[in-house]
């Protein structure tokens, strides 16, 4: 960077921190409304079945219960609930309840009663009887051709998405190699410690105002208007301070059910999901199916590559296509091989509903990149670090125009010196010669059953939607009466410091601290249009917004002083202190020019602006691990992690590190201890956090991080996305040292011990 | 119904509560103390830790009849007013909160943990927060900040 920069890549802690670590936020599920009532959904103990009949009688006499809203007297309009803009055309399979069922958790009624107590007691009171419907479990019953189908509108195997470059059979014809692989990754759960929570208001002059922990409040106020037929002047989404989110809290959920209560009794309706409820009826990650083939040339570079990827997308459409879709063009990022092809199919079951999930499609499709990349390496007897080295995509063999700025490689090397690679690999490649002194200690086998295991995987995340649809925001900044600003923002912040990110932006371009901003976030009625909060988009998209936005306030504070000052513009210069000087020695503060501003031409100080993505750009992060593992018991140590990140430029250093922190937590849970699992009926086996298993803290390995910071136009002062690609090289890295330790080829997760033990058992 | 006296951060609240109440929800849902949250209602995720006679518990698995006569500090009462507690101060500081969800419950496990052992080990501070989840932040900027707020509260000089 040309410029010194003030802030822009110092730490700066999230902007709401005070209050969280007081216990003062309020979020969703803490707001308590005038007359407020408590909801409580009924959801289908069935996988498939029709609702033939509520019998609502035994809870109506509940004293205190107020409404009950059912497939019968609810609005029956389709959806899709992950609706990004107006004219998405997307498949529409969801209603607010369903008439036919089609998982476990899927929502079939509502009841709302004077507390939570009363509600819980009358959704257990009501009688649902069903008649049952064979149902589809997993992707290979789904498509089978005498399958059951899920919808009448849309077949179970849903349509295929391609993309290629080059000429695949051709590239296999040439050569030397081939390997075919199938992959396997489980449904997990985004699992945000906040649960989905919606409080919905429908006050006596018809205006639906809708609190909701979301991170797509424009989206869901087009699908709010359509289900209940309501102008969009007359619904109000906002979106208090969000408990996490990971994608879970894209669509609308609870949004809907809150909205047909309320309308109902016209009072404010809470319904709050409990964990269990929260785990099969919001989102959940794609389980897929991932079969590669990789031709292959002698001196291992690679010439073709086939993806064909069966998605679990469950049982509604939802994000089917957005995520495939995704996945679709992250395969082509890391590698510069000549003749690819990518096939991805995503199909329904009678599951929970799959959607969006830090990484979205990268950390399925990735695994299979990485975990074949390693068994070729192994099957050619070719280094792994050789191998990458021939592969991997460099900035001097791109166009920078179309491509930018990639920078794998250095996330590889720097890792390759933070992780002690060579000392390591040394170590392993003379494991058979016990009696070499040279050797250090900590890398050997620690025991008799316990082997270690070193491995490391490269994986990569867009920046924004670029190129699949619309990608921009809108944004406003107004100047206060001293100076200070408010800066008005549709963004979702989810506790990734998108927010404080931007407030750090404006700041170092507007000659501000960080203080002197006030943030209005996310309200449909406050805001400028927002097009959600995914996609890793909140730095590069709206960071970039931001600087547009400074730069219009700052032309529009220049012409101000200009005449208040009787000074040409090219004489004077914004700077720190919130104040304008010029060259001739004069000096105006904002405050004054503000002053100025409504005195002499009535006019206020304010600017808004909108921002559309210039380029598709993608970030990179390279993981190394060692690992013990026991081969009789199946645990696995981590004794050793190193995470390096391509991220142009820091914005905040603070959060950059956090965000990897969490998501490196994520992908090692993913790895070896996350999976949900279901029985023959489609019920969820492990419904809460005793049996579904997240990482602790004392789990946690030591962790080690490092970036690379070469910029990457057009991103703000050449920053990008971390948030999602932070999760996705963790599950390879770790299984690949897995597979180093046992000299056993991967096809799938662990999961645990007992997974591990049944994979290694079963295949061997 | 039983009337139970409650003795939370300092002062007295008379509520009228049936024997199966958590202590959870006579906070949140009674008394309008929201600091506590409820992240699974299983006594598995720690966000709904508050100091009962000084061990951090979970809210959310403890019955509020069995808490008469004990002294609870929930989260909004682990600051002298505005003046951050050095736990709170260094959560801040070093990074420690992200979504805020299960900082509440984090914060408290400190607290229980530096009010015991003022000199904690790394390995001692993430054993102490094995009955807290959190998704954000991998633990390592939490572990940090305890850390940090350990030196500060024993008066040690800064590394």
């Amino acid at each position: 960077m040309s410029k010194d920069l003030r802030i822009i890549g110092g730490s700066q802690p999230i902007f709401d921190a005070y209050n969280k670590v007081t216990g003062k936020t309020c979020y969703t599920g803490d707001m308590k409304l005038k007359n407020m009532l408590y909801g409580k959904l009924v959801l289908s103990t069935k996988a498939h079945a029709r609702v033939v009949s509520i019998d609502s009688s035994e809870a109506e006499k509940l004293e205190g219960v107020v409404a009950i809203a059912t497939p019968f007297n609810t609005s029956n309009k389709k959806y899709n609930s992950a609706l990004r803009f107006a004219d998405h055309d997307i498949p529409q399979t969801e209603t607010v309840f369903s008439e036919i069922v089609r998982f476990v958790g899927d929502r079939v009624c509502a009841v709302a009663a004077i507390d939570q107590k009363v509600a819980d007691k009358a959704a257990k009171l009501i009688r649902v009887e069903y008649e049952e419907l064979p149902a589809v479990l997993s992707v290979e019953e789904a498509i089978e051709e005498e399958a059951v189908q899920l919808h009448d509108n849309v077949n179970n195997r849903l349509n295929d998405i391609k993309n290629q470059v080059g000429d695949v059979e051709k590239g296999f014809a040439e050569a030397d190699h081939i390997f075919e692989d199938e992959y396997r990754t489980p449904i997990v759960s985004p699992m945000a410690l906040e649960n989905h929570v919606s409080i919905a208001d429908y006050d006596e002059q018809g205006k639906l105002t809708i609190y909701s922990s979301t991170q797509n409040a424009f989206a869901v106020r087009n699908i709010i208007s359509a289900v209940f037929n309501l102008p969009q002047s007359k619904v109000r989404i906002v979106k208090p301070t969000l408990g996490g989110a990971f994608g879970s809290k894209i669509p609308a959920v609870l949004e809907g059910p809150a909205a047909a209560l309320s309308m109902m009794t016209h009072r404010p309706v809470k319904i709050d999901l409990t964990r269990k409820e929260n785990l099969i009826a919001s989102r959940t990650r794609h389980g897929s199916i991932v079969r590669l083939k990789t031709g292959v040339m002698k001196d291992g570079t690679i010439v073709a590559q086939q993806y064909n990827v069966l998605t679990n997308t469950g049982a509604y459409v939802g994000s089917a296509y957005n995520v495939i879709g995704a996945m679709s063009h992250k395969v082509f990022k890391t590698y510069k091989i000549p003749n690819m092809l990518y096939v991805g199919t995503p199909v329904l079951t009678n599951l929970p509903i799959a959607g969006a999930m830090r990484g979205y499609g990268s950390p399925q499709a990735i695994f299979a990149q990485q975990r074949q990349l390693h068994a070729i390496s192994v099957r050619l007897e070719i280094d792994i670090v050789t191998l990458q080295r021939k592969n991997l995509i460099r900035p001097e063999d791109v166009d920078l125009e179309k491509v930018g700025n990639p920078r794998p490689l250095d996330c590889m090397e720097r890792g390759l010196e933070l992780f002690d690679w060579s000392v390591k690999n040394k170590w392993k490649l003379n494991k058979k010669e016990e009696n070499n002194s040279n050797l250090r200690q900590e890398h050997r086998d620690s025991g008799r059953n316990n082997k270690r295991g070193i491995g490391f995987a490269i994986g990569c995340h867009g920046n924004g939607v670029y190129g699949a649809h619309r990608d921009f925001v809108g944004l406003r900044l107004k100047l206060n009466d001293d100076g200070t600003m408010v800066f008005e923002s549709g963004t979702h912040d989810m506790g990734n410091s998108l927010i404080t990110s931007q407030m750090m932006i404006l700041a170092e371009e507007l000659g501000l601290e960080v203080e002197d901003i006030a943030v209005v976030e996310s309200d449909t009625d406050l805001t400028p249009w927002n097009l959600g909060d995914y996609s890793s988009r909140g730095v590069f998209v709206t960071g970039a917004a931001c600087i547009k936005l400074a730069g219009i306030m700052r032309e529009k504070l220049l012409l101000l002083a200009s005449a208040m000052l009787e000074e040409a513009e090219e004489n004077l210069q914004l700077q720190e202190g919130k104040k304008i000087i010029s060259a001739s020695g004069k000096e105006v503060s904002f405050a004054d020019l503000l002053l100025y501003s409504h005195r002499e031409l009535q006019e206020d100080v304010m600017v808004s602006t909108s921002y559309g993505s210039q380029a598709g750009r993608t970030s990179f992060g390279a993981h190394f691990a060692q690992v013990e593992v026991d081969e009789e018991q199946g645990t696995v140590r981590l004794l050793d992690y190193v995470a390096v990140h391509d991220v142009g430029q820091a914005i905040n250093r603070l959060s950059l590190e956090g965000q990897l922190e969490g998501g490196i937590q994520m992908g090692l849970g993913y790895a070896l201890s996350e999976k949900m699992e279901f029985d023959e009926q489609g019920r969820l086996k492990n419904s809460n956090l005793k049996k579904y298993k997240m990482f602790k803290a004392s789990m946690m390995p030591d962790i080690k991080l490092d970036f690379i910071e070469e910029g990457e136009v057009p991103g703000p002062f050449g920053g990008k996305s971390i948030g999602e690609c932070a999760t996705v090289p963790v599950a390879p890295a770790i299984v690949n040292a897995v597979a180093d330790a046992l000299g056993f080829d991967f096809h799938c997760m662990p999961h645990d011990a007992e997974g591990l033990l049944e994979i290694v058992g079963c295949e061997s | 119904m039983n009337n139970i006296k409650l003795k939370i951060n300092g002062r007295i609240y008379e509520v009228k509560v049936e024997k199966n109440y958590t202590l959870l929800y006579v906070l949140r849902d009674m008394l309008d103390i929201t600091g506590p949250k409820e992240g699974c209602g299983t006594g598995d995720c720690g966000a709904c830790k508050v100091l009962i006679d000084g061990q951090a518990l979970n809210a959310c698995t403890t019955l509020a009849v069995k808490c008469e006569g004990k002294e609870i500090i929930t989260i909004e009462g682990i600051a002298d007013g505005p003046n951050l507690h050095p736990i709170q101060e260094s959560f801040v500081e070093k990074g420690a909160v992200q979504c805020g969800f299960c900082t509440p419950g984090m914060v408290i496990s400190a607290k229980a943990l530096l009010d015991q052992n003022p000199k904690p080990t790394r390995d001692e501070i993430k054993k102490a927060l094995n009955n807290n989840l959190c998704r954000c932040t991998g633990y390592v900027k939490i572990v940090d900040a305890i850390e940090d707020a350990a030196q500060k509260m024993r008066g040690d000089n800064h590394e």
